[in-house]
């Protein structure tokens, strides 16, 4: 969800705040160039004008990211103010460069990159490599390789070697339809198959992404939680 | 024009040249002109499976370097008049035998036999590349160990890479107590990895080991287990939807491998 309140007056132009949902609560992002006046005569309006009935409600966690703009005291003490204010807003973090900013965006990485559809079996001594994220529309069989420096999405069978982030991404993921991989490589993490008593993993819809602690895998249906983007801009 | 189908495995020993004589004389028997080609130079044993081996006089690296005409060197079946086998040789060097040597020798056999059936040579080297090179059509043998069957998905690839699109899978030396233990993959395992059409099973079969040795292809005898199972892939190969045989009366085995077949053709 991004609520776009856009000036009437200048339809085209971006508005000089715009509001992210996310998992965490509202992320409000200042525009950097924006002269300090628009922001605040925008915000009085969303705030506390017309538009305020949107944002009244339950709690909700708020995060505002002014990003690299120049600013004195005063005035971020004025934008501040606006947002205390509001009963029901709590203000987890106000600054530039927020973690809950960082979280939206290197998830949202080089919006423009690739992306590759390979269809077939990747066989036993195939090596693939792709730019940017790939879905393999078949298996990757024992003793192939499948290489991306984004995700890695097999729609299939996963049995053989994924490679995902291979020039250093961490943030980059590996999921399968049947995940059985005989050993996954996220950047420079490597791991060997997770055994369940003994026995090799062999799973439905999974997925595989880095943690502080090492690669962890978990239900697709989870992937949300490390691309939180994805909850709220399906059609993006 | 005929057909050359090339029979390969990767790995060694799985039964590619028991295969290869098999095959081609169950061919031979449904009236086919067939023409064997041991493309395993250096070890030469597809003449000794056809019991051909005492009639060799020139072989395959001297038709390739000219050392005589292709009729010259073509054994012809005592059992099949439409049968024939060119030998490999074994000593001289195999490097005289280039892909495009062989294009031209499998080119001219097709024009006089149905079938040019060829034996591969282990391995996916020179060899192999060699022997791959005039067929039309694939066929790749393993047998239900996960090293077999490996090496089979590496040469699938490698053949579909040089325009052999389509490979037909084989099976040999099922056990069926054995797949029912677990100590074996079972055929669903093993096309659902390899996912090519599969031509048939053949099962483990003492008898085939004897036969190899006397000269004399399993097929011709009524009563061996593994013949039924090769007469029934050389009438698939000719187009008939014959199913899968029951290796042991259990109906579980029979109804999956028959949906098994019918479900991919
Ligand atoms: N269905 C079967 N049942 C029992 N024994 C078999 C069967 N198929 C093959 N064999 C035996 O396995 C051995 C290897 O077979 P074969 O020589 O045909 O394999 P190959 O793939 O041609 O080997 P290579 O790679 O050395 O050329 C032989 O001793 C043969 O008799
Ligand atoms: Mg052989």
């Amino acid at each position: 969800m991004t609520v776009r309140t856009a000036d009437q007056s200048q339809t085209d132009m971006r508005p000089p705040v715009s509001i992210k949902g996310t998992k965490g609560g509202l992320l409000f992002l200042l525009d950097e160039k924006a002269p300090h006046k628009d922001i605040v005569e925008h915000l009085q309006r969303l705030l506390c004008g017309d538009l305020a009935s949107l944002f009244n409600g339950p709690e909700v966690a708020v995060y505002v990211d002014y990003g690299a703009r120049d600013c004195s005291r005063e005035e971020i003490r004025e934008i501040l103010h606006l947002f205390l204010e509001k009963d029901n807003f709590r203000v987890r973090e106000f600054g530039q460069d927020t973690t809950a900013r960082k979280m939206m965006f290197h998830n949202h990485r080089e919006p423009g990159r690739p992306h590759s559809i390979y269809r077939g079996t990747v066989r036993a001594g195939q090596q693939l490599l792709f730019d940017g994220d790939v879905v393999v529309i078949g298996d990757v069989n024992p003793g192939g390789e499948i290489a991306a420096t984004g995700d890695i999405y097999v729609l299939g069978r996963l049995r053989g070697l994924a490679h995902a982030g291979c020039q250093g991404d961490e943030q980059a993921i590996i999921a399968a339809a049947e995940f059985a991989p005989m050993q996954l490589r996220i950047a420079n993490w490597v791991s060997r198959a997770p055994e369940t008593d003994g026995r090799p993993l062999r799973t439905t819809m999974e997925f595989a992404y880095l943690r502080e602690d090492g690669m962890a895998v978990d239900k697709l249906m989870y992937v949300q939680s490390v691309r939180p983007e994805w909850a709220f801009h399906p059609a993006e | 024009m005929g057909t050359a189908m090339v029979i390969t495995s990767g790995k060694g020993g799985v039964g590619k040249t028991t295969s290869t004589a098999n095959i081609g004389t169950a061919l031979a028997l449904l009236g086919k002109r067939v023409c064997l080609i041991d493309a395993d130079i250096g070890l030469r044993n597809l003449d000794v499976v056809m019991g051909l081996e005492n009639r060799i006089i020139y072989d395959i690296v001297d038709v390739a370097t000219g050392q005589c005409r292709l009729e010259q060197a073509l054994i012809r079946d005592k059992r099949f008049d439409g049968l024939a086998l060119l030998p490999a040789s074994q000593t001289k060097d195999k490097s005289a035998l280039d892909a495009e040597r062989v294009r031209t020798i499998v080119a001219e056999l097709k024009q006089a036999f149905d079938f040019v059936v060829i034996d591969c040579p282990a391995g996916i080297e020179h060899g192999f590349q060699v022997a791959t090179a005039g067929a039309d059509e694939a066929i790749v043998v393993t047998t239900p160990e996960t090293a077999a069957v490996r090496d089979a998905d590496r040469v699938i690839g490698l053949l579909e890479k040089s325009g052999l699109r389509s490979p037909k899978l084989v099976i040999n030396r099922i056990r069926p107590k054995m797949v029912r233990a677990g100590d074996m993959l079972d055929i669903d395992e093993i096309v659902q990895v390899l996912s090519i059409d599969l031509l048939g099973v053949v099962p483990d079969d003492e008898t085939v080991i004897a036969h190899n040795i006397k000269g004399e292809p399993t097929v011709l005898r009524n009563d061996a287990k593994a013949s039924q199972a090769y007469r029934n892939i050389a009438r698939r190969i000719l187009g008939d939807a014959v199913p899968l045989m029951v290796l042991e009366e259990e109906p579980g085995v029979f109804a999956r491998m028959r949906r098994l077949f019918g479900g991919r053709r």
